[in-house]
């Protein structure tokens, strides 16, 4: 789908996107990381390459979002998605990019069967806990449970 | 995802197993390890996928609007033939790669990258399985003279040099081959699956999606390799270097630039509402497209030669050295650069030109040999495909071949006799010069 008047384009993400993902992940997380975007996207490609997106603006990759609908995980027999990892350059923050993507995300899950739709994120990072608060997202009795080894 | 399962009529079916024993013989090791290296992936299955729910008016052409055609019978008998065609390239090509990645997939030093290649050569068999679904389903007595039974029995017939289209009659030379072939060629396969999925035959459109799906993955089986590879030329590793990279694009651009058709053609196609874009235009995007992959890999090495390169730099100094400037001991002719999109044509408007790589222009056929050994992959050069080549050439620029008629030379295929699926009834021959097809004439994958 593509916004004229903004230039913004959301379309499913393609094994030419690595290298900007790996710019936005570089600009978030101050890491250079190719190696885990290769296999990443590697593995997304494989199972669905229409549920992960890129936002473009302008021609240009600002922004993505990787998930999968899965079943059979953690109890959850019925088909879900899983939104598990996003990006925007903060450049490009403010242009509700993430909304969008969300929402294209969401709408491939609906037509892969999933009526639920699920993420983990850190408390640590209100900002993201906040985002997906304001897309309808809200907190689960699916706790996360974690022991160092 | 709404789709139908239907699987081949069970002698139809037994051919292609008996097909994919003879080429695909990793094929039980495959399903064997499927979940060591696809954990919790649905299995591989050889069925044909139909997708529900889309679009039934035709969406371009003279005839948009109507309803798609269900049956060739129905169709316009050219629009029925060139359609016939396409199903019939489609399913050469999806066999024909197996065929040629066989030959070197045990080269591979990297076992995942291995078993990305064979899990994509499942799926090729699974997407010609598809095409011969759509010749066994319908009846296309109104387009051709030949039996279900003898149309797939010369599909399967065919080996590397009697397939319909170039690229897929030159053998493989080593795992770099594997995997710049899914890099370059099957994103010629992306552009082809995405333009028929809008076909007026809704079995065509419907066949498309399921085999997009899985064409997205052959491409990054493709292009993440060629990216570790870069990488790993650049931290000074031996086994695949820049130049070996350079030399395998120089080896398949050309023939993904022909696999679109003749420049001047693909109206046809259009005017029928089987393909949304004209040869030319698709080409063009495809160039495009891989002159993003070419400079995302320089991008790549640069940023692993000069660690202390950041991301806002690395783009400008990329430009820097691609204009000539040494950087950090980085110099252009380290990179990997896009050949002309007219250099070693043989078919199309390009065909034979003597086009150099940067798109110079040679007069004289042992000049412009000289060029072409030094920028193809050495093997490459010793092989038959090459031979040919060379010979058409040099008659072309003898005066005694028109550039027509030698790329009607290149191989292409003729019934010889045989009734046996594995009978390998159908050989590499090579046809006599014809008359000139027009260009919107040509058949068409394009």
């Amino acid at each position: 789908m593509i916004d004229t008047a903004s230039g913004i384009r959301i379309r499913p993400a393609d094994e030419l996107d690595i290298s900007a993902i790996v710019g936005i992940d570089e600009k978030i997380s101050g890491q250079y990381r190719p190696e885990v975007w290769e296999r990443r996207m590697g593995y997304y490609l494989r199972r669905d390459p229409e549920s992960s997106v890129v936002a473009e603006v302008d021609g240009k990759v600002v922004g993505f979002m990787l998930g999968e609908v899965r079943s059979g995980e953690f109890g959850l027999e019925e088909p879900t998605g899983w939104i598990e990892v996003l990006g925007v350059d903060p450049g490009h923050r403010g242009k509700a990019l993430g909304r969008r993507m969300a929402e294209a995300m969401l709408e491939h899950f609906r037509r892969q069967g999933a009526h639920t739709v699920r993420t983990l994120v850190d408390e640590e990072f209100r900002e993201i806990g906040d985002f997906f608060r304001s897309v309808g997202f809200e907190p689960s009795s699916l706790r996360a449970f974690v022991r160092p080894l | 995802m709404n789709t139908r399962t239907t699987t081949l009529p069970k002698r139809f079916h037994e051919a292609v197993l008996k097909w994919k024993d003879t080429y695909l013989s990793d094929y039980d090791y495959l399903l064997e390890n499927w979940q060591k290296h696809f954990p919790n992936e649905p299995q591989f299955q050889l069925c044909a996928y139909r997708e529900m729910g889309m679009c039934t008016e035709i969406e371009c052409g003279t005839m948009k609007g109507k309803p798609k055609f269900t049956r060739a019978a129905d169709m316009l008998p050219e629009q029925a033939h060139h359609l016939h065609g396409a199903i019939r390239a489609q399913a050469s090509t999806e066999f024909g790669s197996i065929q040629q990645h066989r030959l070197t997939l045990a080269r591979a030093q990297d076992e995942e990258e291995q078993f990305w290649i064979l899990r994509m050569m499942a799926e090729e068999l699974r997407h010609g399985y598809q095409m011969l679904h759509l010749l066994v389903e319908d009846d296309w007595s109104s387009v051709s003279k030949e039996s279900t039974s003898d149309m797939l029995e010369e599909i399967l017939s065919m080996n590397t040099g009697s397939h319909v289209l170039g690229a897929f009659n030159i053998d493989f030379d080593s795992f770099v081959d594997n995997v710049v072939f899914c890099a370059l060629i099957d994103r010629v396969g992306k552009y082809q699956l995405a333009m028929q999925k809008i076909s007026a035959y809704q079995p065509m459109a419907e066949s498309m999606p399921q085999m997009l799906r899985e064409e997205a993955f052959h491409l990054a089986a493709g292009v993440v390799p060629m990216r570790r590879w870069a990488t790993a030329a650049a931290r000074g590793d031996v086994y695949v270097t820049m130049d070996d990279l350079q030399k395998a694009i120089n080896k398949w651009l050309p023939r993904g630039l022909e696999m679109f058709g003749d420049e001047r053609g693909g109206g046809t196609n259009v005017k029928y509402g089987l393909k949304p874009m004209k040869n030319a235009e698709a080409q063009s995007q495809y160039y495009d497209e891989v002159s993003k992959l070419v400079r995302d890999l320089n991008l790549r090495y640069l940023r692993a030669r000069v660690e202390n390169l950041t991301l806002p730099d690395s783009e400008t100094v990329l430009d820097r050295i691609l204009a000539g400037e040494t950087v950090e001991g980085v110099r252009r002719e380290d990179l990997l650069h896009m050949p002309h999109p007219e250099f070693f044509r043989r078919r199309g408007m390009h065909a034979f030109k003597m086009t150099g790589f940067a798109g110079e222009a040679f007069d004289q056929p042992q000049d412009y040999l000289r060029h072409l050994t030094a920028n193809l992959p050495e093997s490459y050069r010793a092989s038959r495909d090459f031979r040919d080549y060379v010979e058409a050439l040099t008659q072309v620029a003898g005066g005694t071949l028109k550039p027509e008629e030698a790329a009607g030379r290149m191989p292409s295929l003729r019934r010889v006799g045989g009734a046996c699926p594995c009978s390998k009834s159908v050989r590499w021959v090579v046809d006599e010069p014809r008359p000139v097809e027009t260009p919107a004439a040509q058949p068409a994958i394009a």
